[in-house]
Formats: structure tokens, C-alpha cells, sequence
């Protein structure tokens, strides 16, 4: 399925083409007809507002060119304190607020966009309404929160299976040595 | 021969076709014997003015063209003559969105550009106009390289060979298109995602080998440059910048973690080519962890260098390393321009030039690799006193310490782990390219003037793993960032102008008889005087310019184009020190102008 949509225009004849859409959709329909996980609506968000942007599509952050998202399968944070960073960003720090008129006039930590003053977090590309926020903040307490090591079947949950990006992790999970040394494939 | 019905029966190529049939010839190897490129046609482009065959222009990567009916007394009147829409904007990985960094190549008035996807465009220039003749798309797997791609969904554009065009995609691959048809031909995965390497440069053509250079410094890579086989689509070498063990410069990784297997060294500016002698010049990344310079002491060869390599073999000739044990990712990834100019005594000095993200401009002997001179060319440095007017190193440069601190009190550490750089990490100069006039000896360098803030975290070996960030921290941009255009005087190596202007330069420059172009992230293309740097044309696309201009003839007239899509590492990593480009749409379009 993956080297069929991969090499679409060259290697399929018409006909087979032809199967591989209506495959394709069937398998949409299906998918979408299925019972679905409660908090779906909240993964959406996770990539619509670009969460994955910065702490990656398993939470973990990590250090990079846009410095440090904290790990969010390490956090302590309750529901409620998810709900507050996302939407008034955390002062000081690049985690930007999502909430329409937060520091303005939606109070946020205590203060107004004056009080805040070079520790005002950046406004996010993005606003989230509060159900949005609510339904992040679920897909992250139930699918992120005190997840040990980013496996493969949460990295196709989140992508798919039509990209190659989890095929890291099904290796790692091939030959546990290399994974618990976190240096599979770096030998050379 | 979607390309024929679309020219219709007057096009020149149709009427060749008809005469050859009419007249009995084999028409199509006739056709084709004119657009074959060849290693004859690559190393004599100045035959050639009104084509722009080399990604770089020529092997000596000067971008320079010698056209000049756009000129300082007439380009007030440069206007646009066609744009085309181009895709590519879709986001992937981390990315929200594609950008466009490519140059365009031309030959015999059709154009190849790329989009930050690696989509391979073929557009017919004649007659005032661009058409669409076909468009490649390699279905580059989005997720899979843009989760890996540090700083952006980037492709530099294409090469050609034979009746090919070679490209890669940011996925890893070497991909030939048939350049009449625009169907595959085949394509060679070269680098491997999983291991955090993506493809963004254009592919180097020499001797029927593709060489390609790689990028993943940030995700924990070992670099490499490698040449494929044109023809029988094996890989002849493979060079890997970071030495292996018993090689020479092992010895340069003096830590106990092996850090050396992941020591960064990417490749991902496409060199230059001496035919003289044989050698590749090309330019090498900074080492990884990018902060954590305690991880992995000693001189940490050959990042930060730049390196030659026997075209033939990819065997190491010579390197010249610019910021030893790099704590502050200043890396050399830089196309080196090589110029002769004369010497002194009456010789010939023959050199490579690198613009270097160290804020430091570098002639070095490309025979020897020596240094000849190194200068400054960005107004502000706070990491080192100079250079040694000797070695060209850094005066606080110690060969006898295992980890280096230049001057320490700016410099990030595991005791110092906020610092303020000058230039920032970003540089100094970044990828977009420089030029040189050759008539003048002035050098143009596409400047950032920069400070930014490095926040240090400690490596260790655990945090290494395949497809996440290999840093060692990060930067922030509490300091406002501007740019220029610096010219350098080649012949005494010294600055001969500054153009300031008010955002970063993340496209680079060209060079003409009397003219430099050049554009801004906020979207105005100018043309510079040659001499001056003064200002003499200005348009604004309405885009950010991330890419550079260049110049070509068609039907005896002369033109300029440029890809506008601000894209890169800048738009998501850097944005805070320009904050008037947040207001700068994604997009992906192609401007070419005329008189």
C-alpha cells in the first residue's frame, strides 16, 4: 500500500490505479465508521494548533533549534494545569498562549499583558476555543501523560501508516538491545 | 513530446524535427546532441553566457554572469515579466509549511526549478512567457523526513546530465528525470531518514558522478559526502567527514562516549570543483552535540572545515578547520569560491574563499590549504579577538586543551550555560550564496548581523537517539537581527563596502558585470551598483525572499529570476529576532524579470 501511493504515476496501470482509490476510500470510510477513541477530537488539535511542532508527535520534547518544549510524558501537571498552560502560554518561555484576548481580557497567572512585561509568552499561530482546550488536554492525559519510551503503535496512531516516520521504532522494538541503548542505527 | 504540441508548429524544436524528417536525418539524436550536457559543456560554461548550467553557475562557484543588458544605468526600468505559482507549501514532520531556497537552472531557454518538497518543475522561457512543460513529483514521504529535517522543508534545486535531471529529495533520494518527458528514469536512495539524514542541496556533477552532501548535524549523524554513478547508478565513494577509527584525525575525538559516531559534520551547501587538479572543495557542518562542546573534546575534525577531496577517489587532499572543538555551532558549511588573483611577487595566489557562519571571512591556498587571510566581514564579534595573523586561527585557540573556550566569558559552557553570541548560532553567513566579480575582485557576502542567546544542556549518552534533536540546548533571539550585503576586496582582503538593510540576508546574491542582486525576507529583490552598493532597483514581491537570484538569456534577451517562499530554519526557529516577518505569508511562487 505504501510503494503503491509512493510510485502512483509510474507503476500502476490505469485499472489498478482505479482499485487503489477506491481502496483508499473504502478504507477512509471505514476508519471513520468505526467506534473511534473519545479523545481523537483532541489529537486533531494536538496537530492543527502545531503542539508536535515543538514537543514532537510523543510529547517528549526535547532540546532542539527552538530550545527546550518541556516533555509532556513527564509532566506533572494536572488536567486543569494542561488546560491554563495551553491556553495562557507559560510566561518566560517559548510555550505561546492559545487563548483569544488572554493577558488582555481573559486574566491569565494574575496579570494583563502589562504585568507580564518581557516575560509575556508568545501568542500562538492558533487560537483554541476552551472545548479544544479541554479535548488537548484529554488527548494528553490519556495517550501522553507518564508514557514510558515513544513506541510503534503510538507513532502510526498518530501518523498513519502511510509515511516510513515509525519504522524507526519498529526496529527499535526488532532488536531491543540497540532501542535500550537509544543508539540503533547511529553506528554509523 | 508533451513539449512540442504545447510549443506549437512554429516552436524552433518542432521545425528541427520536421526539417530532420523531411531531409532523412535521425532528428531526435540531432535534437539532442545540443541539450546533452556533457563534462565538456559543465566545465566550459562561458561558452554558454546565456545559460545558467551549474547550480553555483560554474565549478568555481562564483555566481557570476557576465550579461549585462540589465545594467546600473538601465535596470531602474526592470520590471516583471512573468511569475508562475509553484506548490510545495504543505507542512510535514515538525513543518507547518514548505519554502522555497532553490536556484534555477536554464539551458537553452528552459528552466528547472525545485519546490522545498523536491517537485522538479520544467518551464519553457521563451517567448516573454513561462510555460509549464511538466512537473516531477517524487511523493517525497513528508512525515518521515520533515520529523527529521532541522531547519526546514528546503530543496537548493537540480543539476542536469546527459539528457537528465538530477535531484534529490528530502527523504534521502538521487533521483534522474528524463528532461524531455519529465518521467523518472530511476532514482538511488543515498541517505537514510531513519538515522536522521535528509537531502536539501542541489547534487554536484562531475566527471558522471552526482555528489551529494548530507544533512542531519542536529539530529546525531556521522557526515558524509558521496558520488553516485551516473550511469551505472552505484555509488563510487563515499567520504565520511568525521574520521573513523585508525584514520588520520581520529584523534581529534578525545572523549570516551565515542561521540565521533554521531559527531554531526553534514555536507548540505553543494561544493565547488577544481578541474586543475581534481578536487572537490566542499564545505563541512558543525559538530554534534551543537552546544556541548565538553561531550566531545579535542579538535573535533573535519567539522567546521573545509575540505578537499580527489574527485576521483573522494580521498582527503587537504583541510582547513575554522572553529575547532565549535562551541557555538559555527558551522563551514559553505560553498568555497575559488578565484585567482595575483600575488604579490608577481605569482598567481589560487584560492578558496569561505563566508563562515564564525562571522569570519577566509582565502585559503586550495593547492595547499593554507591560510593566505581572514577577516571580519559582520559588524559585531564578542567570541574570540581575531585571528592569528599566522594560522588564521582563533587567537584564543590552544592546541595543547582538550576543550576550547575562546573567550570564555561569552562562550557557552557546562558553567557558563547561558551565553550571549555574536554572531549568533545562525551566523555570520548561512547557506545563501556569495558572488564574485571577477573584473572587480570584489567578493559579495550575503550577511546576517546577529547576536543571539544560547542555552546550554548538558549531553549524555542516553539523549542520543536516532531521529530526535542531538543539540546539547538551544537558542533565543532576545536581540534584534539585521543584515547586509559585504564586499570584500579580494586582492588585499579587506572590506570594501556594506549595503546594510534592515532584516537578515536568507538569499544570497549574484553578481554581474556592474550590478549585485539581492533580495530580503520581507520581500524586496534589489539591484546593488557593482562598486557602490548603492541601491538602483527595488521591487517588492509581497513574499519573503529565501533564495537566490540568478540570471539568464533567452530568445537575446536577458533576465533575472528568483524563487520567493520564506521558508528555512528561520520562520519557525528564528522569528523572534525579526518580528515584523511574522507577518510574511508561506508561499511558493517564481518571479523572473525584464527590461
Amino acid at each position: 500500500m505504501t510503494n503503491g501511493k509512493r510510485y502512483f504515476d509510474t507503476a500502476l496501470t490505469g485499472a489498478a490505479a482505479v482499485a487503489v482509490v477506491l481502496s483508499t476510500i473504502y478504507g477512509a470510510l471505514a476508519q471513520s465508521a468505526a467506534p473511534s477513541d473519545p479523545t481523537d477530537a483532541g489529537k486533531a488539535v494536538f496537530k492543527r494548533a502545531n503542539c508536535f511542532g515543538c514537543h514532537k508527535w510523543h510529547g517528549n520534547g526535547g532540546g532542539g533549534y527552538g530550545g527546550d518544549a518541556l516533555s509532556l510524558r513527564k509532566t506533572e501537571l494536572t488536567r486543569e494545569q494542561i488546560m491554563e498552560t495551553v491556553g495562557c502560554g507559560r510566561p518566560g518561555t517559548g510555550m505561546p498562549f492559545f487563548t483569544r484576548g488572554a493577558y488582555d481580557t481573559v486574566k491569565c497567572h494574575d496579570m494583563n499583558r502589562q504585568d507580564a512585561g518581557d516575560h509575556m509568552p508568545p501568542e500562538a499561530n492558533t487560537f483554541l476555543r476552551p472545548n479544544d482546550i479541554e479535548a488537548v488536554a484529554d488527548y494528553v492525559i490519556a495517550h501522553i501523560k507518564g508514557k514510558g519510551e515513544p513506541n510503534y503503535t503510538e507513532c502510526v496512531a498518530f501518523f498513519g501508516d502511510t509515511s516510513r516516520v515509525c519504522d524507526v521504532y519498529k526496529k527499535a522494538e526488532a532488536q531491543p538491545t540497540a532501542g535500550s541503548t537509544g543508539g540503533g542505527g547511529k553506528a554509523n | 513530446m508533451k513539449r512540442f504540441t504545447k510549443h506549437g508548429l512554429l516552436g524552433q524544436a518542432s521545425v528541427l524535427v520536421l526539417l530532420g524528417a523531411a531531409i532523412g536525418l535521425a532528428s531526435v539524436p540531432l535534437a539532442r546532441a545540443a541539450d546533452e550536457v556533457t563534462q565538456d559543456r559543465l566545465l566550459n560554461v562561458d561558452k554558454e553566457p546565456g545559460n545558467w548550467l551549474h547550480h553555483h553557475k560554474n565549478y568555481s562557484a562564483t555566481r557570476f554572469s557576465n550579461l549585462k543588458d540589465i545594467n546600473k544605468d538601465n535596470v531602474k526600468n526592470l520590471k516583471v515579466a512573468w511569475t508562475m505559482h509553484l506548490a510545495g507549501v504543505e507542512g510535514g514532520g515538525i513543518w507547518t509549511h514548505g519554502g522555497l531556497e532553490g536556484t534555477p537552472i536554464v539551458e537553452n531557454g528552459f528552466m528547472y526549478v525545485t519546490d522545498g518538497w523536491g517537485s522538479v518543475y520544467k518551464i519553457d522561457a521563451h517567448g516573454g512567457k513561462g510555460e509549464l512543460l511538466w512537473k516531477m513529483d517524487p511523493k517525497t514521504d513528508h512525515d518521515w523526513a520533515g520529523a527529521v529535517a532541522c531547519c526546514g522543508v528546503d530543496n537548493r534545486g537540480v543539476a542536469l546530465w546527459g539528457d537528465l535531471v538530477i535531484s534529490h529529495t528530502l527523504d534521502g533520494r538521487l533521483v534522474a528525470t528524463n528532461k524531455q518527458t519529465g518521467q523518472v528514469a530511476w532514482q538511488r536512495q543515498v541517505a537514510d531518514p531513519n538515522k536522521g539524514e535528509v537531502l536539501t542541496g542541489a547534487p554536484l556533477i562531475v566527471k558522471n558522478m552526482a555528489i551529494t552532501g548530507v544533512a542531519g548535524a542536529e539530529y546525531g549523524i556521522r557526515g558524509w559526502v558521496a558520488a553516485t554513478d551516473l550511469t551505472t547508478q552505484k555509488e563510487v565513494w563515499r567520504t565520511h567527514t568525521i574520521p573513523g577509527k585508525g584514520e588520520p584525525g581520529h584523534e581529534t575525538w578525545k572523549d570516551a562516549n565515542n561521540a565521533a559516531a554521531s559527531g554531526g559534520g553534514s555536507t548540505w551547501v553543494t561544493g565547488s570543483y577544481d578541474p586543475a587538479t581534481d578536487t572537490i572543495i566542499w564545505g563541512i557542518g558543525n559538530p554534534g552535540p551543537d552546544w556541548d562542546n565538553q561531550y566531545r573534546p579535542g579538535d573535533n575534525l573535519y567539522t567546521d572545515s573545509s575540505l578537499a577531496l580527489d574527485a576521483s577517489t573522494g580521498k582527503i587532499k587537504w583541510h582547513y578547520q575554522h572553529t575547532p572543538n565549535d562551541p557555538y555551532d559555527y558551522d563551514s558549511v559553505a560553498e568555497n569560491v575559488l578565484v585567482d588573483v595575483p600575488a604579490p611577487n608577481g605569482s598567481t595566489l589560487k584560492l578558496a574563499l569561505e563566508a563562515d557562519r564564525n562571522g569570519f571571512a577566509y582565502a585559503i591556498d586550495r593547492t595547499t590549504g593554507k591560510f593566505i587571510w581572514g577577516l571580519p566581514f559582520v559588524k559585531k564579534v564578542t567570541w574570540t579577538k581575531g585571528l592569528d595573523q599566522e594560522t588564521g586561527k582563533p587567537i584564543e585557540y590552544d592546541a595543547n586543551k582538550q576543550v576550547q573556550t575562546y573567550i570564555t566569558a561569552v562562550t557557552p559552557s557546562r558553567e557558563n550555560k547561558v551565553a550571549d553570541i555574536c554572531p549568533g548560532n545562525m551566523g555570520g553567513k548561512n547557506w545563501p550564496p556569495t558572488a564574485y566579480n571577477p573584473d572587480l575582485k570584489l567578493w559579495y557576502i550575503p550577511v546576517i548581523e546577529s547576536c543571539n542567546r544560547i542555552t546550554l544542556e548538558e549531553s549524555v549518552p542516553e539523549k542520543l537517539k536516532a531521529r530526535e534533536f542531538w543539540t546539547g540546548g538551544g537558542p533565543s533571539q532576545p536581540f534584534k537581527i539585521t543584515g547586509s550585503v559585504t564586499a570584500i576586496d579580494v586582492t588585499s582582503g579587506k572590506i570594501a563596502g556594506k549595503f546594510e538593510t534592515p532584516f537578515p540576508n536568507l538569499g544570497g546574491v549574484l553578481a554581474t558585470p556592474d550590478l549585485v542582486f539581492s533580495g530580503q525576507p520581507s520581500g524586496e529583490v534589489m539591484a546593488l551598483d557593482a562598486k557602490t552598493l548603492e541601491k538602483k532597483w527595488e521591487f517588492n514581491t509581497g513574499g519573503g525572499v529565501n533564495a537566490p537570484p540568478m540570471t539568464f538569456m533567452v530568445d537575446g534577451k536577458q533576465y533575472v529570476a528568483i524563487l520567493v517562499g520564506l521558508g528555512g530554519a528561520w520562520d519557525k526557529w528564528f522569528i523572534d529576532a525579526t518580528p515584523e516577518l511574522k507577518r510574511i505569508q508561506p508561499g511558493s511562487m517564481l518571479y523572473v524579470f525584464a527590461l
